[in-house]
């Protein structure tokens, strides 16, 4: 669906975990029309003084029943005044924005990795390749227990694996870490969350073939040919696609305020993101 | 370690309500209220070459309703909102409301939510004789009642833009006027002259906010000789309608409007955005890739209004006031210090609506005021006798 403003009507808010909300809303063109990957720029009330729309990724989104839900923390003034509208409150929110992850239609296994509020950003596509009959293994990064995503609001089918900065619940140590373990397993990975997390996922995945021996395997993939860099066919065969952050003025790629550091200069993350695939960034830009 | 799950989010997350959710229409009422028509118009503040829609003042009576009946919308279309932004030169828009450079890309990247072709001209990013990358994210913050940015002017080059707008801009009804920066004269000429003739460009907006490289860095719109050279060689190198857009970053701004007017330009544009600084959530840097920013929006619409309101009484080309537009009440201020256009910029980000909004709710106001165009509201605020604020306007600087 192209983009378009959208009056979407709250029908549910509830705190998750501390700071952190999830929010329903009644916005059937958003709830049909989008995938997992893209995001919705909201506005905020004229709150002495906000003059940026707030980017959020499509947490869910339900065409049966025209539902939406955002997951958010609470960093300003912004998503304070988010916490504060109530259910019947209408918001202007224009979307959907970006382009969303590419799955490979013959990946059956997919890795989805979410550092702390990233979950917000590979959570929809969970539902999706459940939709899709593939299977789904989560891996979780937080700073402790009492900021892990609750395992209820996750579809059945997923296996959830969750780490903790200080060993507070599952695997003690970062949420990366765990990813070797999958790698074997996983024929594609998705993966949002504070960019440094990302970078050693890119890593990692940029010495996935090589550990397991199929880097001299030659051509598969495509058979040789080459899908332009940042093409929907290039990220389809991507092992490893990105979710990335900035923050934004338009969010429809007007005002180049967004842009992270590709390989090929600028990008920018409201449209030739959010998703990446992780070739395309410049990786050692980010710090 | 490995914690299986359940339990379905769906059914949890969708409200009871959800299934009862109806869709109530928004009624957007305009107050009916009576104010007198306004015949008193202060021709003296009206400059003479200034040329907005017809000249006359007419009694075009009823207050506008929801939705105007046929005779209303008659009376609506009977105001002419038209401007002539380049008398000697030819750069008529259909309306005063125009969009800023930099906040509405080329015109294309809002399509699908703005209808474009209402809106009175679309000033697009700034653009160079050759690609810049632009500076280091991040870019842009929100800030009170604003926001910085530091593009750093990323754009593909002037040809690369000729090559894939022009064509687009040709089919279009509303003026493009391409924003041209450059690091030296002859950057600015060159660019100049490749867009000189282009169908679909109808005019050069001079962004002089930029460092003279020639001059050590020091940017030509502080300097009142380097604008007035940089206007007068852009001048003698095309014959395009010509705005040049002042900094606000200078203790004087007339003598530079002063010069840039002798040196040939059609029209001035006012403001470029503040020089500022945000910093970074740890405190250990500057928030911005590229450490300062330009502050735009709201919280600059004050220095706007000031230096449209110096502007306007020492030069007599069209000035287009720019800076924290985001209702008609800004524009009508605006246009009380002189401008006889606005650009709105960062208020499109959050309202992309709003520039093809302020030109209807434009002419809903002077039909409410019984005017046939908006030429008496132009200019009312300035000093009756010229010259006699400029001693008060020094007085007032800190
Ligand atoms: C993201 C952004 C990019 C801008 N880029 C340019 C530019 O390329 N050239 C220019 O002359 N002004 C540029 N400006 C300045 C605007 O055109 C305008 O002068 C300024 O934002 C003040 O208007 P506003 O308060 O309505 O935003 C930019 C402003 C913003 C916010
Ligand atoms: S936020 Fe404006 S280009 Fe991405």
């Amino acid at each position: 669906m192209t983009m378009r403003l959208v009056s979407a009507e709250l029908v549910d808010s509830r705190q998750i975990l501390p700071g952190q909300w999830v929010q329903s809303f009644h916005a059937p063109e958003l709830a049909s029309g989008s995938r997992a990957g893209q995001f919705v720029h909201v506005r905020t009330g004229d709150y002495s003084g906000l003059v940026l729309r707030r980017p959020f990724s499509i947490n869910t989104a339900d065409p049966a029943t025209g539902i939406v839900t955002l997951h958010f923390r609470t960093v300003g003034r912004g998503t304070e005044w988010l916490t504060r509208a109530r259910e019947g409150d209408r918001l202007d929110m224009l979307g959907p924005l970006g382009r969303p992850f590419e799955v490979d239609p013959r990946s059956r296994h997919l890795l989805l990795v979410a550092g702390g509020l990233g979950i917000a950003g590979i959570r929809m596509l969970a539902d999706e390749a459940v939709r899709d009959g593939r299977q789904v293994v989560i891996l979780f990064g937080a700073q402790s227990a009492s900021l892990v995503y609750p395992s209820s609001l996750l579809p059945d089918e997923v296996e959830y694996v969750v780490a903790t900065d200080d060993g507070s619940l599952g695997h003690d140590g970062f949420v990366t870490e765990l990813m070797v373990d999958y790698e074997a397993w996983a024929d594609q990975a998705f993966a949002c969350g504070p960019h440094p997390m990302l970078k050693r996922l890119a890593a990692l995945a940029a010495g996935r073939r090589e550990r397991l021996g199929v880097a001299t395997l030659g051509r598969k993939r495509g058979g040789g040919k080459h899908d332009p860099l940042g093409s929907t066919a290039a990220r389809r065969k991507a092992f490893l696609q990105v979710s990335m952050e900035q923050t934004m003025g338009c969010a429809v790629g007007a005002c180049l305020g967004c842009t992270v550091i590709g390989v090929d200069g600028p990008q920018r993350v409201c449209r030739e993101g959010p998703v990446f695939a992780a070739e395309e960034i410049a990786w050692e830009s980010i710090a | 370690m490995k914690t299986k799950k359940r339990v379905v989010i769906s059914a949890d997350v969708r409200s009871p309500k959800a299934a009862r959710v109806k869709r109530t229409p928004t009624v957007r009422t305009i107050k009916s209220a009576i104010v007198p028509v306004d015949r008193t118009t202060r021709s003296g503040n009206v400059r003479p070459r200034v040329e907005i829609g017809g000249a006359a003042v007419a009694d075009l009576g009823a207050p506008v309703a929801v939705r105007p009946s046929l005779a209303e919308r008659e009376a609506l279309d009977r105001i002419d909102l038209s401007v002539e932004l380049a008398p000697q030169r030819g750069l008529r828009l259909l309306n005063p409301i125009m969009v800023a450079s930099g906040t509405f890309g080329y015109g294309v990247e809002y399509g699908e939510v703005v209808d474009v072709q209402r809106i009175g001209a679309i000033c697009c990013k700034g653009t160079t004789l050759r690609p810049r990358a632009g500076n280091q994210p991040p870019r842009v913050t929100e800030t009170p009642g604003g926001m910085l940015n530091s593009i750093g002017l990323q754009n593909p080059g002037v040809d690369a833009v000729i090559e894939k707008y022009g064509p687009v801009w040709q089919g279009w009804k509303v003026p493009v006027i391409v924003n041209v920066a450059g690091e030296s004269i002859d950057d600015y000429v060159e660019v100049a002259r490749r867009l000189d003739g282009v169908p679909g460009v109808a005019g050069i907006e001079l962004n002089i906010s930029c460092p003279n490289v020639g001059k050590g860095g020091l940017q030509f719109a502080i300097d009142r000789d380097a604008a007035r050279a940089v206007t007068a060689a852009v001048r003698r190198a095309t014959d395009l309608p010509l705005l040049v857009k002042l900094s606000p970053n200078v203790a004087d701004v007339r003598p530079i409007a002063k010069a840039i007017e002798e040196a040939g330009a059609d029209a001035i544009t006012a403001i470029n955005t503040l020089s500022g600084l945000a910093v970074s959530p740890d405190r250990t840097r500057a928030f911005l890739g590229n450490t300062y920013g330009g502050l735009s929006g709201p919280a600059i619409k004050p220095v706007a209004l000031r230096i449209v309101y110096e502007v306007a009484q020492v030069v007599s080309i069209p000035i287009v006031a720019i800076g924290g537009v985001t209702n008609l009440g800004d524009v009508l201020d605006f246009f009380a210090c002189g401008a006889i256009a606005v650009q709105v910029g960062t208020a499109i980000f959050a309202d992309p609506e709003l520039p093809v909004r302020l030109g209807e709710e434009l002419r809903a106001e002077c039909l409410r005021r019984g005017l046939a165009s908006y030429g008496p509201l132009v200019g009312t605020a300035l000093p009756k006798r010229a010259g006699a604020s400029s001693a008060k306007g020094a007085e007032y600087r800190p």
